[in-house]
């Protein structure tokens, strides 16, 4: 490839396209364009370019606009836009995914085994997968781990039903961690390769524990941890109940618990699903106070605890950044993670949530 | 009956090149159909200009696939035919176009280069647009030959709207200006499907324009329509091709455009926005699959473009997604229902999350159908985010300015919401997402009947 000239606007790219193809009128050429919805984006006048461009430069050009976006929505705006042809791509039929993939069989094993393999993830995984490159990458890291009894002497080929039930740890531990990308396929073959039948079975165990594990190596000092659980509570918690739930006095004996008004969404306006509210440090502040069973000595270190978790935006601040007094913010992790977290540090924290399901 | 000779390759290929090129408004059609008056006002204005150096300027209006282009392009056809074989008659035609020429300044450099004037020009298109055009025109001048007579130069403006909002509008005014002080003759004429473009000029470039303005109507009836496809497709005799062949071609095109499926789609196109350039790309679609083997258009691949044209675009996208994402669909569908505007990722979660719980018993039996943890969940969601079926809902509703990233990425100084929580909005309506759960055979009873609540 070699650089024709350079153009700078419409109108030199236009005079280019004409000097360069004038002469050869008898071929078509192309232009194609792939996710061309992003050029909606840029200048009003380009896609409408691109697609006038045969009548524009009196040449014999097609332009080829390529996207998984319906042409409805790149639509340009101000007319003048010559509507293209519309061709739909479908997606591939179980046959065809069967067929495609049965290509990857590697060389040394028998197609008809392989493919009864690629049916059954087929069958497993479509129904929240169809795209056929994830379907392949599964496959492949898959297979090894279907076929290792075979060659340990464990099964023979035709027990489908032991050599899938051999397998159904790592299924599901795929469809988890392999389909999410929450490891990568290095770490996959690693972790899965190192086990044989030979390995102890809680060795197995382990190294698919290893690969089910969803825990987020959140790794704080002990108070820290106590300082997110109290922004997670004055994230979710109505600070109407902060009273009831986290007073030392006499009341924390009798918490009476509040029937909650099913409204006519269906409790779709808990607040576990809107999402964090803003709250004011001080307000933590107490609540982390009353959370801890035994006194903290200095205050100093827990200010710069705030600021680390900010740092590691597992809290945001949601006042304005050179305000010194009357800090906001919001609490950014997950209720799965601040399960774990709480039950690191032995901390009832269901029994301080406020209508969560 | 005869045996029908077989046809040459050669015929069949001619054939397909030409149709197809006027299918697809490279070639000009052979005539056009009820555009006669526009066609001899404008021929007449360019014959003033150019026989009696008249300065001469009209608007052209029209909508969108009207043939004001095609009129243009017949008439300097017929202008050059009578005027181009002696030298003494000769004359210019600059051609600018309001999608290429974006600035004043570009749109000198093209006349420039399109009077064939080679001299280098940066000196002068500094100063203000007016001396620079009347130096262009003193080059010409001097170019062309000694005795001082300018040519005449046909000026033809398309989407002169576009043109009409460069800041001054100096490009316009110099030009009427000049066609309207007889120093040298010229002729503009403006092509623009803005009816009330005249409120777009400034009120200098206003009076000197003639208020010569010309209206090309769209096709008018359906006869009219239907005959424009008959001259796309037809074949005439004084090309190369055998005579037979083309006489069969086109008894075959008769034929065609005479079936009960093709006149009704023509009434249905005629009806909807006499959309010519729309009818004669589905005719595309029968030329295209000539072939020796079958070398008369059939009716089949039209029938199958028609019906192809006449399904949703959306719903063809959704026609394979997944069972999971249509869950998400089914369970936005709900909430809508419901009464919610708006949602985000964990109240649609939690719907199907509650739907699927419920009907646990029927799911057992059923199909093994699980409930797919948040995750992986939430990863079906992007996807359906980025077929834009889903759309996030900001606050500021631009066009252009907000796109998927927004919601997937979400930017560091605006956007402090977790993903999962951010607001959409679904784009479908409720009985888009019935139809859409109707035509699938592979998901599970349970799922279908939830659809149609």
């Amino acid at each position: 490839f070699a650089n024709y000239t350079r153009c700078e606007n419409t109108v030199e790219f236009i005079n280019s396209v004409h000097d360069l193809l004038h002469d050869r009128r008898g071929q078509t050429h192309y232009i194609i364009i792939d996710q061309a919805e992003r050029l909606r984006d840029r200048g009003p006048m380009l896609l409408t370019m691109l697609l006038r461009l045969s009548e524009l430069t009196d040449t014999n050009i097609c332009t080829v606009l390529v996207s998984n976006v319906v042409w409805d929505k790149f639509r340009p705006r101000h007319g003048g836009a010559i509507e293209p042809a519309l061709v739909f791509f479908s997606n591939y039929t179980k046959q065809q995914i069967l067929s495609i993939i049965e290509k990857d069989c590697p060389k040394d094993e028998p197609p008809k085994f392989f493919l009864t393999f690629v049916d059954a993830i087929y069958e497993v995984f479509h129904r929240n997968c169809v795209d056929l490159d994830e379907l392949r990458h599964l496959v492949t890291m898959l297979y090894p781990k279907f076929v290792q009894p075979v060659y340990e002497k464990q099964a023979n080929r035709s027990e489908f039903t032991r050599l899938f039930k051999l397998c159904q740890p790592y299924f599901s531990a795929a469809s988890e961690r392999l389909y999410l990308r929450e490891i990568s396929t290095s770490e996959w073959q690693k972790y899965s390769a190192e086990v044989t039948t030979e390995t102890a079975p809680e060795d197995v165990t382990q190294s698919i524990y290893q690969m089910a594990e969803s825990g987020d190596g959140l790794d704080l000092p002990y108070y820290t941890k106590f300082l997110l659980i109290a922004a997670f509570l004055a994230s979710y918690n109505p600070s109407r109940l902060d009273a009831q739930y986290f007073s030392r006095g006499k009341t924390q004996a009798k918490r009476r618990s509040k029937a909650v008004a099913q409204d006519a969404t269906g409790g779709k306006d808990r607040q576990q699903l809107l999402g964090p509210k803003s709250f004011n440090i001080e307000r933590m502040l107490a609540i982390f106070y009353s959370i801890i069973v035994e006194p903290v000595d200095s205050s100093v270190d827990v200010q710069i605890q705030i600021a680390s978790l900010v740092t590691l935006r597992l809290l945001t601040k949601t006042s304005a950044g050179d305000r010194l007094d009357g800090i906001k913010c919001k609490c950014n992790v997950s209720l799965e993670t601040i399960r774990a977290i709480a039950h690191s540090v032995r901390f009832e924290i269901d029994r301080y949530l406020y209508n969560f399901a | 009956m005869p045996a029908r000779q077989a046809v040459s390759q050669v015929d069949v290929q001619h054939v397909k090149q030409m149709v197809l090129g006027r299918l697809y408004g490279r070639v000009a059609l052979p005539e056009l159909v009820g555009l006669d008056d526009p066609f001899s006002a404008v021929y007449t204005l360019l014959k003033q200009t150019v026989s009696s150096n008249e300065g001469n300027s009209a608007l052209v209006l029209g909508p969108r696939g009207s043939g004001k282009s095609a009129i243009i392009d017949r008439c300097l056809d017929l202008l050059k035919r009578q005027h181009g074989a002696t030298s003494s008659a000769k004359y210019y035609v600059v051609r600018l176009n309001g999608f290429v020429h974006t600035n004043d300044r570009l749109a000198l450099r093209d006349i420039a280069r399109q009077l064939l004037i080679t001299q280098d020009l940066e000196h002068i298109l500094i100063g203000s647009f007016a001396d620079a055009f009347t130096y262009i025109l003193n080059l010409l001048r001097s170019n062309f030959e000694e005795s001082g007579a300018v040519p005449p130069v046909v000026f033809v403006l398309e989407e002169f709207d576009l043109l009409a909002q460069h800041p001054k509008q100096s490009l316009l005014y110099t030009l009427f200006d000049i066609a309207q002080s007889h120093q040298t003759p010229i002729a503009v004429i403006g092509l623009t499907a803005r009816i009330d473009v005249m409120d777009l000029l400034e009120k200098r470039v206003k009076s000197r324009f003639s208020h010569r303005q010309i209206y090309v109507r769209s096709v008018q009836t359906l006869e009219q329509f239907k005959r424009i496809a008959q001259i796309a497709l037809q074949i005439n005799t004084d090309h190369n091709v055998s005579a037979e062949y083309a006489s069969e071609f086109n008894q075959k095109v008769d034929q065609l455009l005479a079936s009960d499926s093709v006149v009704s789609y023509m009434e249905h196109l005629f009806d909807f926005g006499k959309d010519v350039r729309q009818l004669l790309q589905t005719l595309a679609s029968s030329i295209s699959q000539l072939s020796v083997a079958s070398p008369f258009p059939q009716l089949a691949p039209l029938t199958a473009c028609m019906e192809r044209e006449m399904q949703s675009a959306k719903l063809q996208i959704l026609a394979n997604i997944s069972v999971l994402e249509l869950c998400l669909i089914i369970a936005m569908k709900s909430l809508v229902q419901l009464g919610s505007t708006k949602y985000n990722f964990e109240m649609v979660y939690d719907e199907y999350k509650t739907f699927m719980s419920r009907h646990m018993m029927a799911v057992a039996a059923g199909g093994a159908m699980k409930i797919y943890k948040k995750p992986v969940a939430l990863k079906a969601f992007e996807t359906l985010i980025e077929l834009e079926i889903v759309r996030p809902l900001s606050s500021v509703e631009g066009g252009a300015a907000f796109g998927r990233n927004d919601l997937l990425a979400g930017t560091a100084a605006g956007n402090r919401v977790p993903k999962e929580y951010r607001m959409v909005q679904l784009m479908l309506e409720p009985g888009q997402v019935m139809e859409l759960a109707a035509d699938r055979p592979d998901i599970p009873a349970v799922i279908r009947r939830w659809a149609q609540q």
